[in-house]
């Protein structure tokens, strides 16, 4: 079956698709400081990246580079509860986009996937 | 075989200029290694990258000749840079120095070699004593050779008490450049456009504007230029008769002691949401107009900016 990249439209549909979900982080009042201050086009570069690994398509993104990519934000307090923020928002954008349930479960089980190389910690034992 | 910062080094088969940059010992700044993030963007300045490692990019970084080497497996030999670093330096002679207001300086300058440019675009201004300053480019190539900038007089600034005071036409200055993705290129003939900025802001602006009308363009375009007063307008009555000229043209000042925000003005656009937004002016400025009109429903990807980092 095709990724859920694919049966949005692939490269074309990241680029509606990171204004719905930038917008959605900018305006929410518990991770809005994350994504302040930074130059807004290498950010929505990194956020098309990142929803484009989200719904399957291309991404070699290694743990370590998850780790590296989000340790300045761990130090400034990033934590669980930002990162389900994030996979909430996430959710709404691709519901906004024409993902049903299905799709948001897998999303939402991918990213949690990268969870603890994000929050730079050991995964959980047991 | 690619070639880079002199050195050249040759590719395997099927080998991208990013794994072969990195096998020859070179530091590659990369994330997604899979031509989305933008990360390791360079810059070719001979030869040509593929179409798939341009994909997703900008009209404008198109035609800055940027590409994504992670995803560049070279049909022909190229010559890459590291991008922002791939500039021509072109000795000029200054042709005019004339004052638009009291406090903006309009100088001219008539290159003395070869030197390709879009209005929009800036270069750095360098004396031969090594001060060097950026400028935005106002004229278009197609009405002259002269590259035209807009200098603010800073009390104090090194460049702009220079360029007044101590510099007569046909004085030699050396510009290195052009840099910069603020241009009319990949704008459609009838989007609408909204050209928003402040102070010698309006260079860049005066530039993309001229090109637009020259290459005909059909949409609706609003020039917004805000200033503390009147006193801060300049180029006013070419702009009002370029309005009375082009009826899909309408020039709006917005002056702070009449109330009139910048911000909220353009916000209030009713194009917004389909037009092709240029914000150009001091850095905090133009990132404030940028988030301000993203949030409001501005595409991303057709705000082009040109955010001005002042110096003395």
């Amino acid at each position: 079956m095709a990724s859920l990249y694919e049966r949005l439209g692939g490269a074309p549909a990241m680029e509606a698709a990171v204004d719905i979900f930038y917008r959605k982080v900018l305006t929410d009042d518990r991770i809005s400081r994350f994504f302040e201050d930074v130059d807004m086009d290498r950010q929505a570069a990194k956020q098309k990246a990142f929803l484009t690994m989200v719904t399957g398509g291309p991404a070699h993104y290694t743990g370590l580079d998850m780790r590296k990519g989000h340790a300045h934000l761990v130090a400034q307090g990033l934590n669980d509860d930002h990162f389900d923020a994030v996979v909430e928002l996430l959710a709404g954008t691709l519901t906004e986009l024409g993902a049903d349930a299905n799709d948001i479960a897998e999303v939402g089980a991918l990213a949690n996937s990268v969870r603890d190389d994000v929050l730079n910690r050991e995964p959980v034992k047991g | 075989m690619i070639t880079f910062e002199g050195r050249s080094i040759a590719l395997q088969p099927g080998q991208t200029v990013l794994a072969g940059l990195e096998a020859d010992g070179v530091a590659v700044e990369t994330s997604c290694r899979a031509g989305v993030c933008q990360s390791c963007l360079m810059q070719v300045t001979g030869g040509a990258p593929t179409k798939r490692a341009q994909q997703g990019l900008s009209a404008a970084q198109v035609a800055q000749g940027l590409f994504m080497p992670c995803v560049c497996t070279p049909e022909g030999d190229m010559t890459v840079a590291r991008a922002g670093h791939a500039h021509q330096r072109v000795e000029t002679e200054v042709h005019s120095l004339d004052p638009l207001s009291e406090t903006v300086l309009r100088v001219r300058l008539r290159p003395l070699a070869a030197f390709a440019w879009r209005p929009g675009q800036f270069l750095r201004l360098i004396t031969h004593d090594g001060l060097v300053r950026s400028y935005s480019i106002a004229s278009t190539p197609e009405q002259g050779p002269l590259v035209e900038l807009h200098v603010r007089m800073l009390p104090g600034g090194r460049m702009s008490g220079r360029l007044k005071d101590a510099t007569s036409p046909g004085d030699r200055l050396t510009v290195s450049g052009p840099s910069g993705g603020c241009t009319y290129d990949g704008v459609a003939p009838d989007q609408p456009l909204i050209l928003a900025g402040a102070g010698t802001g309006l260079a860049p602006l005066w530039g993309v504007l001229h090109d637009a009308l020259a290459r005909g363009h059909q949409g609706p375009i609003t020039l917004y230029h805000g200033a503390l007063n009147a006193a801060g307008l300049y180029l006013e009555d070419e702009l009002r008769q370029l309005a009375a000229r082009h009826a899909n043209f309408v020039y709006r000042p917005c002056l702070m002691d009449r109330g009139e925000d910048l911000i909220a003005t353009v916000k209030a656009d009713p194009a917004l949401k389909s037009a092709g937004i240029f914000l150009c002016g001091d850095g905090p400025l133009v990132e404030r107009l940028r988030k301000t009109l993203f949030l409001a429903g501005a595409r991303l990807a057709d705000i082009r900016a040109d955010a001005f980092a002042a110096a003395a």
